[in-house]
């Protein structure tokens, strides 16, 4: 049943889908999860996007480098939590190889967390992702997508670098305790 | 069979097939046999090899994909292997080189010697499609079938432990660029 939080993530949902399909991004690799659902029912919908859900999240860092090379630009939807699974592909495939990719990373241990686990890691990665080189931008309302999406784009695929998104819970509303 | 006589044995079968060979012996061993610019030499990212074949085997689809990979480097990603399952690249080939040992490391057994079956897994993952060789001319045929029919394909070759002195040059720019090149636009 539709209700405020469904149209608000249907809202920037829908913007976020369009500002990937126009900065050419066409192959998506994800962890599922319930924070990007509403994206990931958007993207898996549109025949314009190859969309691969991976056991683990090292796992579409690689499948994004393998598109990449067969000329396809990709984008990978994840939890921060989730960055910590990746960072050796991400090091030692995308960035020494100079395979680019977006990685949109919905945010764990930051505003409004309630499982105390999440902190430590949602509390390095702005730290751990700029040790590995790799630029991070976050997305804090709609309004920003477009800009920010169309110049990250940018950014990777001219630059051949990986660049990281951050999904804000002020952006999603976060993952809730239920 | 050791990995080098399979990998020379295989290559003049490709075509123009693209081969990604996973870091360390693979690696070496691809080079040693026959470099060619359709091959994508890995250096790193142990355990990823298979799943950059299954994105470059979505992205072109009319490209025969090859994934040269170890039984160490597996056992660290078996979950892709029910990625590829779900996904059904008609034109990805996994190639297995069991060993039974970490070799680039110094040649520790892995759990292929203690009763992993990689074959029974990559099954269990839902790969329908599974060769098995252990002598050249096995090896030979599994590999004719798996580039002609669709896959995708798990193809476990068991290897002995040899000693490669090979080395490819250490140049992912180079290699990468010239990869791209090679296999064209999409």
């Amino acid at each position: 049943m539709a209700n405020a939080t469904d149209d608000a993530a249907d809202r920037w949902s829908d913007l976020m889908a369009g500002a990937l399909r126009r900065g050419g991004v066409r192959m998506i690799a994800h962890v599922p999860d319930e924070v990007t659902s509403h994206l990931l029912q958007r993207l898996s919908a549109d025949p314009a996007f190859t969309v691969v859900s991976c056991t683990r999240e090292e796992e579409g860092v690689a499948v994004l480098a393998g598109g990449y090379l067969g000329g396809q630009k990709g984008a990978l939807i994840l939890q921060g939590s989730g960055v910590g699974n990746s960072l050796n592909a991400l090091a030692s495939l995308a960035v020494a190889y100079q395979l680019p990719m977006l990685l949109l990373v919905s945010e764990r241990g930051r505003l409004g967390e309630f499982n105390p686990v999440q902190v430590p890691f949602g509390r390095a990665l702005p730290r751990i992702l700029d040790a590995l080189g790799i630029q991070f931008f976050s997305i804090s309302a709609p309004e920003e997508i477009d800009a920010v999406v169309g110049g990250a784009s940018e950014l990777a695929f001219s630059g051949l670098v990986p660049v990281a998104l951050g999904l804000s819970t002020r952006l999603t509303g976060g993952k809730t305790l239920k | 069979m050791t990995r080098l006589e399979a990998i020379r044995r295989m290559l003049p079968l490709l075509g123009g097939a693209a081969v990604i060979s996973n870091l360390g012996r693979n690696t070496y061993d691809l080079y040693a046999a026959g470099d060619r610019p359709q091959n994508f030499y890995m250096w790193g990212a142990m355990g990823c090899a298979v799943s950059v074949g299954l994105g470059l085997a979505l992205a072109r689809p009319a490209l025969r994909v090859v994934v040269l990979d170890g039984d160490g480097s597996l056992l660290m990603n078996l979950g892709a292997l029910a990625t590829v399952a779900a996904c059904r690249p008609p034109n990805l080939v996994e190639v297995l080189f069991d060993n039974g040992a970490y070799e680039t490391t110094g040649g520790q057994p892995t759990h292929t010697t203690r009763g992993a079956d990689l074959a029974a897994i990559a099954r269990g993952a839902g790969i329908e499609r599974v060769a098995t060789a252990s002598d050249l001319e096995g090896f030979a045929r599994a590999i004719e079938r798996a580039l002609r029919d669709e896959g995708p394909w798990f193809v476990l070759a068991r290897v002995e432990q040899a000693t490669s002195f090979a080395r490819a040059p250490r140049r992912p720019i180079s290699v990468r660029d010239r990869f791209i090149d090679a296999i064209g636009p999409a």
